[in-house]
């Protein structure tokens, strides 16, 4: 099943290609889109292919990049990191592709890093992620730690005046890392090591019942926070048992570093109001740019024909603008570059090409990271986030582990 | 929440009748110049609430806080906060009724305003305001008629040590007859007290604290302990001894809570594995059938649920008590609609391989992958939301022991299905024709029992339990295509290690599997306890192979 699957998305793939692809072979450029179209993570990865192929056809109708057409080649990674390395492979030899868009968890990305260094290939990553790494092939315009988890603590901590703060994720490296700053940036704020917990749960765990038992004895101080990095599905359980037991974000606020406008989707969003995310954008930013794009991403939704792309109940989320930005600031930088070059558009890069995106201007900075604005949110019933702080431009810096403590 | 609409309008007309036809009592006229206000200046205009005495403004606060308070805007620019009506027109509009005095709104021409709700844009909130709510509302609940709600009020301004608060807890402890509002009140006092610096006072607070056991008392009472240590001469000893044997008592009492909450969570979670494993002890135990689709018939069950459910939202709407009841409508139809995907799979597949266990075993794993890809073709990769009804929200806590209310239920479903279970297989000619078949088929066939037919109804059977597991698991965790692949390890090792084919073992084996990783989970983390609770269990099976009961049915040989 899995195998016929696979045969029907590179069918699809290819028909896809196919309908890109214009009279002139040669005036295309062809780009990978490598995400999980099936699999556990096919819920949150299937958006950004989907806002990848608006994102091609919004460049080509408008000429695309250096006079050459965006010609994608989608491949599914079908939640399998080592297939992923195989499907990048495929995409760097086979394929040829000028630049690839993809990965959504961090194993797939360190399962295809290697690749990407020994093809000299070029891969573009959007979703908020640990930091700790640095490869000359990938670009990431991913949130790192500073971009997200710190600007949420600090809210927590200024704003709101906590001081307890209990620590609860997935068991996988990024919460790992991102905990593991998140508690030497605390220390350096002068919150005792006893003030903080910091617990884990496997990944598609369903019973909440004794850690949220936990966390209301650790509450009953009335001054503690909640500092979530559970990701996708998990959610779902350990927000019904937390709403059960009384627990409300007004006196216990959750701050979710995993949890966006797409995830909300499967979400019981009663049980969150109140509850608070950090991102580098969010569907309700007010401005010219993210307007302009809803409105096109939405019609293009409308009359797309693209198979498996569902229609109704569309939200935008910060991985979904992350992956469009990261598509646009490509082009600027072939277009800076002159050429498809790997090595020429890697300096163009690196020189520090912006573009002013929805969530407001990115800026790529010498070391692969986006210099970006940062907002903290609460959630509305309707699962939208009110913006309650904006962190503006902040610079990305993925080494933080040791840095805290030495000022 | 618009339940309270009906018993809001009820007191308005009452209080529109004691002022008159132009006097809008204070409390609402205060809400309304509120709701009106800038953003900013929307804190400060609820902090005026602070102390009016009004019964409105508990449900219009929290109306807002929901997002179901609007404003219109009427031709001549004059802006009306006001809320919509509890049940839809015929046309699927809602009446427009004023906050301030609960009448109906008239547009331009002088009509009763009917209103799309979806074409609303609510009056927001943020942070801060619902943090003024919050303190108007904690004084409002204070007073409010359930206790629960008092009691968090007092929990919440004993936290809160504001000073021009205490006057407020000592007014309300002279006329409060609640014992349980009185010791949150008792605590919040003694948490004043022992603010206060007063040597006195504290040690009569610490008393008070660990009389009532108040954990947030041991958080103070540690940081005083703290302070002394640090700065000896700001704290004096008697009270830091006192408060040292109260910190130990209270921590004694929690230690006993903590015991009682795990045992009751153990049983809970024994509970959900044990609903979600019977329908595995009748097909596989019973029939010795390897279903590895079993996990896609708990889908079944689940998106049964689901699919009730949005035909009660279609028929009653989200709200009101119609909805709530979608719940027992689908528990038959995820029963039902279990049972037929049961009976196809029997018919189409299982029936040729009932001798031949390896090939059942793949060929059900082949049926799992299409049904998966079938759900996510039909539903959608992701996820779907279902709500859970009013009477299974929430918890009731007992002695400082939360017990939600979706456990309680799980608990008792579980009892009711093996209770059911039982009385059929022992107490029906079919039960008896089950025990004969899958006892010893082709006796069974000789003495006229039609064992196809049997095989097909028992298998159906087994398969209806697993979408009632699917039903119940749909109040506790998410619903999408890759639910059944996440418990069908369980399920699996739940009926492993009770004892291929026998009931009973698998209901301790669920209780005790379930106890053990609760048990575990203090001390070793979720994950820690999850792996130590498997490496149990394999070791278990080297020692006892046939699990608790081991079977001696003869169609296992």
């Amino acid at each position: 099943m899995i195998h016929s699957w696979k045969t029907y998305l590179a069918a699809a793939s290819l028909a896809l290609g196919g309908a890109l692809l214009p009279a002139h072979a040669a005036e295309t450029v062809k780009v990978g889109v490598l995400h999980s179209l099936s699999g556990t993570m096919a819920i949150s990865e299937t958006s950004l292919r989907d806002v990848l192929l608006f994102t091609f056809d919004e460049i080509n109708a408008k000429g695309g990049v250096l006079g050459k057409k965006i010609e994608a080649v989608v491949v599914d990674g079908a939640s399998d990191w080592p297939l992923f390395a195989e499907k990048a492979k495929q995409l760097l030899e086979q394929d040829k592709v000028a630049a690839t868009f993809g990965c959504w968890t961090s194993v797939s990305r360190k399962s295809v890093l290697p690749v990407f260094e020994k093809n000299n290939g070029l891969l573009f990553y959007p979703v908020q992620y640990e930091g700790e790494e640095l490869s000359k092939n990938i670009f990431y315009t991913a949130e790192a730690v500073n971009q997200q988890a710190t600007p949420g603590v600090d809210y927590l901590l200024k704003d709101l005046g906590k001081k307890k703060f209990y620590l609860l994720g997935s068991d996988y490296v990024y919460p790992r890392t991102t905990n593991l700053v998140l508690k030497e940036y605390l220390a350096s704020k002068g919150v005792p090591a006893a003030n903080i917990k910091e617990k884990y749960t496997p990944f598609g765990h369903t019973d909440y019942q004794q850690i949220v038992s936990e966390i209301k004895q650790f509450a009953a101080s009335g001054d503690a926070a909640v500092v979530s990095t559970l990701n996708g599905d998990t959610n779902v359980p350990f927000f019904r048992e937390y709403a059960n037991a009384g627990l409300k974000a007004e006196d216990v606020p959750v701050i979710s570093f995993s949890v966006s406008e797409d995830e909300f989707r499967g979400l019981p969003t009663k049980d969150l109001v109140g509850q608070l995310g950090a991102w580098s954008y969010f569907q309700s930013v007010e401005s010219p740019a993210n307007t302009a794009f809803k409105k096109a991403f939405f019609a293009w939704l409308e009359k797309t024909s693209v198979p498996g792309i569902e229609k109704k109940g569309r939200v935008t989320n910060s991985p979904m603008v992350l992956s469009y930005v990261g598509v646009y600031l490509w082009k600027a930088a072939v277009e800076k570059a002159g050429s498809f070059d790997v090595a020429k558009v890697t300096a163009a890069l690196e020189s520090g090409v912006s573009f002013n995106g929805p969530g407001g201007k990115v800026t790529f900075q010498k070391n692969h990271h986006l210099t970006k604005n940062v907002y903290v949110g609460e959630t509305l019933p309707n699962g939208q986030f009110k913006i309650l702080k904006s962190f503006e431009q902040v610079y990305g810096e993925p080494f933080l582990k040791g840095t805290f403590g030495k000022k | 929440m618009r339940r309270c609409l009906p018993l809001f309008l009820l007191l308005l007309a009452g209080v529109t009748g004691l002022t008159g036809a132009n006097g809008v009592p204070p409390g609402r006229a205060a809400l309304v110049a509120a709701l009106l206000a800038e953003p900013d200046a929307q804190p400060a205009a609820l902090r005026a609430l602070v102390g009016v005495e009004d019964e409105a403004i508990l449900p219009v606060l929290t109306a807002w806080k929901q997002g179901e308070v609007f404003l219109y805007t009427g031709a001549d620019g004059v802006r009306i906060p006001f809320r919509l009506d509890t049940a839809p027109d015929d046309q699927g509009r809602f009446a427009a009724l004023a906050v301030a005095d609960g009448r109906r709104l008239l547009d331009a021409e002088g009509r009763p305003l009917s209103l799309e709700a979806t074409a609303l844009k609510p009056i927001d909130t943020d942070g801060a305001i619902r943090r003024a709510m919050r303190d108007v509302t904690e004084l409002a609940a204070l007073v409010a008629p359930d206790v629960a709600t008092r009691v968090a009020a007092a929990d919440r301004l004993g936290q809160g040590l504001k000073p021009e608060h205490r006057p407020l807890l000592e007014k309300r402890l002279q006329v409060e007859s609640s014992p349980a509002v009185r010791r949150a009140l008792h605590v919040a006092l003694a948490l004043f007290d022992l603010a206060s610096g007063e040597p006195a006072r504290q040690l009569a607070a610490a008393a008070v604290l660990e009389e009532k056991d108040s954990l947030a008392g041991a958080t103070q009472l540690k940081t005083l302990i703290d302070q002394a240590a640090s700065q000896p001469n700001t704290v004096d000893s008697a009270v830091v001894a006192r408060a040292k044997s109260a910190v130990y008592s209270i921590e004694t009492h929690y230690q006993v809570v903590n015991f009682v909450g795990t045992l009751f969570r153990g049983l809970s979670l024994g509970s959900v594995l044990l609903i979600m494993a019977l329908g595995l002890a009748i097909t596989f135990g019973l029939m010795g059938v390897i279903n590895m689709s079993h996990g896609e018939l708990m889908v079944v069950g689940a998106y049964a649920t689901y699919l009730v459910q949005d035909l009660f939202i279609l028929w009653f709407g989200k709200s009101g008590t119609a909805f709530s009841w979608y719940f027992v409508a689908a528990l038959p139809a995820a029963f039902l609609g279990a049972a037929a995907m049961g009976l196809i799979l029997e018919r189409c597949v299982i029936r040729f391989l009932y001798r031949r266990p390896l090939e059942s075993l793949l060929a059900t794993w082949g049926v799992s992958l299409i049904l998966q890809q079938l759900f996510r073709l039909t539903f959608g990769a992701a996820n779907v939301q279902i709500l859970s009804p009013d009477f299974l929200m929430g918890s009731v806590t007992i002695r400082d022991v939360t017990l939600a209310y979706n456990r309680i239920f799980v608990i008792g479903f579980a009892i009711a299905v093996v209770v059911a279970l039982v009385l059929l297989l022992t107490r029906t000619s079919l039960g008896l024709t089950i025990r004969a078949v899958t006892q010893n088929r082709t006796m069974a066939a000789c003495m006229g029992v039609r064992t196809d037919r049997v095989n097909m109804l028992t298998f159906a059977f087994g398969s209806g339990l697993a979408g009632l597991a699917g039903a119940c698991l749909t109040q506790l965790g998410n619903v999408g295509p890759g639910l059944g692949q996440t418990h069908i390890v369980d399920n699996f090792m739940v009926v492993v290690s009770g004892g291929v084919g026998n009931l009973f073992g698998t209901v301790l084996a669920a209780l005790g599997i379930g106890a053990f990783d609760q048990v575990l989970q203090p001390w070793l983390g979720a994950v820690m306890g999850k792996v130590v609770v498997l490496i149990a269990i394999i070791l278990f099976l080297q020692w006892k192979p046939g699990g608790l009961f081991p079977s001696r049915s003869r169609n296992l040989d």
